[in-house]
């Protein structure tokens, strides 16, 4: 992150893109209706995109290399320890798990070639494949996957700092292993989004990291170093700050990889992985939007853009204890604010037409997104007569006041991020034309974390946010997360809210959850407590001497089934 | 034993030097740190037990003062702790990437030194010539050009245009190529740009002060009588001239060895350079305490160092410095 120089600003940008997607990103079936649904929606700017492979055509042949680049350091390669994008993507590389995610979000057996959920939704059986072998030749067991998690759930391992123990051991009861090829998971209740949020952590050699307390595991030489590995490569090194270089796993069960090595290389900023794609010195990265025009024309590349699951959002203080949080409880206020933003205008300027004006609370790439009845056009007189009829006149300096109490405010963003700062500009631009004060104020990504998490004394913020294939929104928007160390920073609370989001939660029926989470997003338009600018866009650069990449909404940094047909024209 | 007395004293101010900087590094990371806790983030999965959990694993539940304390008695048995981002040992992560920061600045002020005392040197000797204007602009330039806007325009040109038209071109980051990369021959084309943006600093910076001293020097007695007794203009100004002139630079290149730890931190952070500067960069950003407080404790030192270094030195130039 970053210092005010212009490079910078993209690595923090891009570094906060991340954070919020984070192992989140993918879940759970069904995405693949709903993804289809929505390329079919005649949606221009994803034409000829859909997410896509890389296959020219020719023979795949063994040998080769690819250089992968973005722009932070892994932390760990313990699977159960990491929360970052970068360290994700490159245990995603060497461990698999029970298993994996498609491109649309469904979910695919990796080391578990099977599974049953119970009718009461309680139980999880996994079968192993068969014949698993880690890459030193040991057997994978149903032993290993229980030592897995029961690092994140069993009290024996508290003090090993998992950032996945709040929910692994709110929801497993205890782990079975009745022979060495199956798993049972006994649940405490029923949640809807455990298989596809917790069913793919890269699964751990119990023969290597068994005998070591939780206190040992947290400082273990695997984790930076993984002796043993299961996935499509094996570790070779880390260069800290440099790179991580992997070879190919002769023992991987989905057969060896074409490749000889993968290698992971750390940039300075997101103009780095063009230039780069450019040069050829990486074969492999995502593309910042503002670099798109920049790196269209080359040759060498291609380009690959498709929907993911995040948005743009800015968010009213609802709590009125706070200084603003009187001027934003009248929902006319917030819808007044919402239609006075001409938001197909800031897609086009603000994010270089990659991305679409959001129509509801839910990202398109989810199978439970709707389009609400309550739309938000960009309608500059209805915005000035929703605050005339409130209440909120004109005064004589041009700024709206009820009561003595002038409709103006502060808004905050991190900076650093261009798309952000440019939104806030614009904001402030197009409210000050309809009589309302805003003012952009720009701090330090941690900054900007505290006080949506805990200090919260901000008037409105503006993030971005990343959502998995499961349609959940309780950390956005239930009451419960409303409490310091969630991410309901903005106070919304709403019964009907909080009590549709728990019978979601607690539904495995697909169809009866999306009527649920229709409903909500009916509740969110009208509410309109956190409004959604735009939907974002995912792009990939890919050199073409690359064959079978298959990048998508659901496959993006990790959860890529496809890492062991990867090869390369030149064999080089 | 006059030498001891002044070494002791020195290391006792260092101490007071070394404390004060650590703690007030510790104060302004901890004052503006908000509730953030190091390597968590924005993660929506993340529950607010977790977060708390993490946050007293990495001891910021107790005030800064209780850290502090912590922190030096592990300092003082040599152990710096471990990252708070990543788990490794915050020593792995200096020795880790201090050959690269050496390699990169040793290299920035060979080359500095060779091009400024020249380029100082003839500009005083053709004082107001075009050649001294010419050296004067340039100067200027490599002092008021940014570092980070020359790396970006140097990684344009030399990498990126260069590769677009088929010539042979110049890599953009990091300190060897990913791929089969660390031979010498591929280091050096690695290093061609950074140091030359870095060595650009130096040499513009140097070469003035050498300029003025030199002319000051020139303009001494005891030149004046070099040359009244007959001796040549060469040895003037080689023997006489330069060896005195030469002594102000020792203290400014004395005070770049904390650059082996920061001065490059703009070129590496521009070239992707696996540095010490990117380091302390990368992890002040992040509320990485232990990393950043190891790595200020290091340049703290080296400062110290750099500066009794270029003391000592002196001694060695100039022979009537005494130490007392």
């Amino acid at each position: 992150m970053s210092e005010d120089e212009d490079p910078k600003g993209f690595e923090q940008f891009e570094r906060f893109l991340e954070e919020w997607s984070r192992r989140d990103f993918l879940k759970k079936t069904g995405g693949a209706a709903a993804y289809m649904a929505f390329l079919a929606g005649g949606l221009e700017w994803l034409e000829a995109c859909g997410g896509g492979s890389n296959s020219g055509g020719g023979t795949a042949k063994k040998g080769g290399h690819v250089v992968e680049g973005n722009f932070s350091d892994i932390r760990t390669l313990n699977s159960m320890l990491s929360s970052d994008t970068a360290s994700n993507q490159v245990i995603g590389l060497m461990f698999d798990g029970l298993t994996n995610q498609k491109k649309d979000g469904t979910v695919i057996p990796a080391l578990a070639e099977s599974w049953k959920t119970s009718a009461d939704g309680m139980t999880y059986t996994f079968k192993l494949r068969s014949g698993l072998k880690w890459s030193d030749g040991q057997p994978i067991t149903a032993d290993d996957v229980k030592f897995t998690y029961s690092l994140a759930q069993d009290d024996a391992y508290k003090a090993f700092a998992s950032p996945r123990r709040g929910d692994l051991s709110k929801y497993i009861k205890s782990i079975d292993t009745p022979d060495p090829q199956t798993v049972v998971m006994n649940m405490t209740q029923v949640f809807a989004p455990f298989l596809a949020s917790h069913g793919q952590y890269g699964i751990l050699p119990k023969h290597v990291l068994g005998t070591m307390d939780a206190t040992a595991l947290n400082t273990a030489d695997f984790n930076s170093a993984p002796s043993v590995t299961n996935g499509a490569f094996k570790f070779v090194r880390w260069d800290k700050g440099a790179q991580v270089t992997m070879a190919r796993n002769d023992n991987y069960w989905a057969g060896a990889a074409y490749l000889d090595q993968w290698i992971y290389k750390v940039l300075p900023d997101s103009v780095a992985v063009t230039n780069q794609l450019k040069t050829g010195e990486i074969d492999i990265g995502p593309v910042d939007p503002g670099q798109y025009d920049n790196i269209k024309t080359t040759d060498s590349v291609t380009l690959t853009e498709f929907p993911v699951p995040s948005f743009t959002f800015y968010a009213y203080q609802l709590d009125p204890s706070k200084p603003a949080g009187p001027l934003f409880q009248d929902q006319a206020v917030r819808q007044a604010l919402l239609y006075a933003l001409d938001r197909q205008s800031m897609v086009n300027a603000i994010f270089f037409n990659h991305g679409v004006v959001a129509d509801s609370v839910m990202p398109p790439t989810s199978w439970a997104h709707i389009k609400p009845q309550t739309q938000y056009p960009f309608d500059k007189n209805k915005a000035g007569s929703l605050l005339d009829g409130a209440g909120w006149a004109m005064g004589s300096d041009g700024i709206r006041a009820k009561n003595g109490m002038k409709l103006k405010f502060t808004m905050i963003t991190n900076a650093g991020n261009k798309q952000r700062e440019s939104c806030l500009t614009y904001m402030q631009q197009a409210w000050k034309a309809i009589g309302v004060d805003a003012t952009p104020s720009l701090i330090q990504f941690p900054q900007l974390v505290s006080q949506i998490v805990s200090i919260r004394t901000f008037d409105m913020f503006l993030v971005g946010f990343n959502w998995s294939v499961d349609p959940d929104e309780a950390p956005l928007f239930h009451s419960r997360n409303a409490a310091p160390g969630g991410f309901n920073g903005a106070h919304f609370k709403n019964d009907q809210v909080d009590s549709l989001l728990d019978q979601a939660l607690g539904t495995l029926d697909q169809n009866k959850r999306k009527q649920l989470y229709a409903q909500f997003q009916e509740i969110m338009a009208e509410q309109v407590p956190s409004p959604i600018l735009v939907f974002n866009t995912g792009i990939w650069g890919v050199n073409k001497r690359v064959q079978n990449t298959d990048f998508g909404t659901f496959s993006q940094y990790q959860f890529r089934p496809w890492n062991h047909t990867v090869w390369v024209t030149d064999g080089k | 034993m006059i030498l001891a007395k002044y070494l002791a004293r020195r290391f006792f101010a260092s101490v007071i030097v070394v404390l004060g900087v650590t703690l007030i590094t510790l104060l302004l990371m901890d004052r503006t740190r908000g509730t953030y806790v190091p390597g968590i983030d924005l993660n929506p999965s993340l529950r607010p037990e977790d977060i708390a959990r993490l946050r007293a694993n990495l001891g910021l539940d107790r005030p800064f003062y209780i850290w502090y304390l912590t922190w030096i008695w592990g300092v003082l048995h040599g152990d710096f702790g471990r990252s708070m981002i990543d788990g490794s040992t915050v020593m792995s992560h200096i020795l880790d990437r201090l050959p690269n920061t050496i390699e990169l600045t040793a290299t920035a002020i060979l080359v500095g030194i060779l091009i400024s005392i020249p380029v100082g040197v003839v500009s005083a000797l053709r004082r107001g010539s075009k050649t001294d204007h010419t050296l004067t602009v340039v100067s200027v330039a490599g002092f008021a050009v940014p570092q980070f806007w020359l790396g970006l325009m140097l990684i344009l040109i030399f990498s990126v245009t260069l590769e677009q038209h088929g010539l042979p071109w110049l890599p953009s980051s990091g300190a060897y190529s990913a791929y089969n990369g660390g031979d010498l021959l591929d280091r050096l084309l690695h290093l061609i740009m950074p140091a030359t943006v870095l060595s650009f600093f130096y040499v513009s910076t140097w070469s003035r002060f050498i300029r003025s001293s030199m002319l000051e020097v020139l303009s001494q007695d005891y030149i004046r009588t070099a040359r009244a007794k007959g001796m040549s203009e060469r040895r003037v100004v080689y023997l006489h001239g330069l060896r005195n002139a030469l002594i102000p630079l020792i203290t400014l290149i004395g005070l770049e060895l904390p650059g082996l730890v920061s001065g490059g931190l703009v070129v590496e952070v521009v070239f992707g350079w696996p540095g010490i500067g990117k380091l302390a960069f990368e992890r002040a950003l992040q509320y990485d305490y232990t990393t950043v407080m190891g790595v200020t404790f290091f340049a703290t030192m080296l400062v110290i160092a750099g500066n009794l270094l270029a003391d000592l030195l002196y001694g060695v130039l100039d022979p009537r410095i005494r130490y007392g």
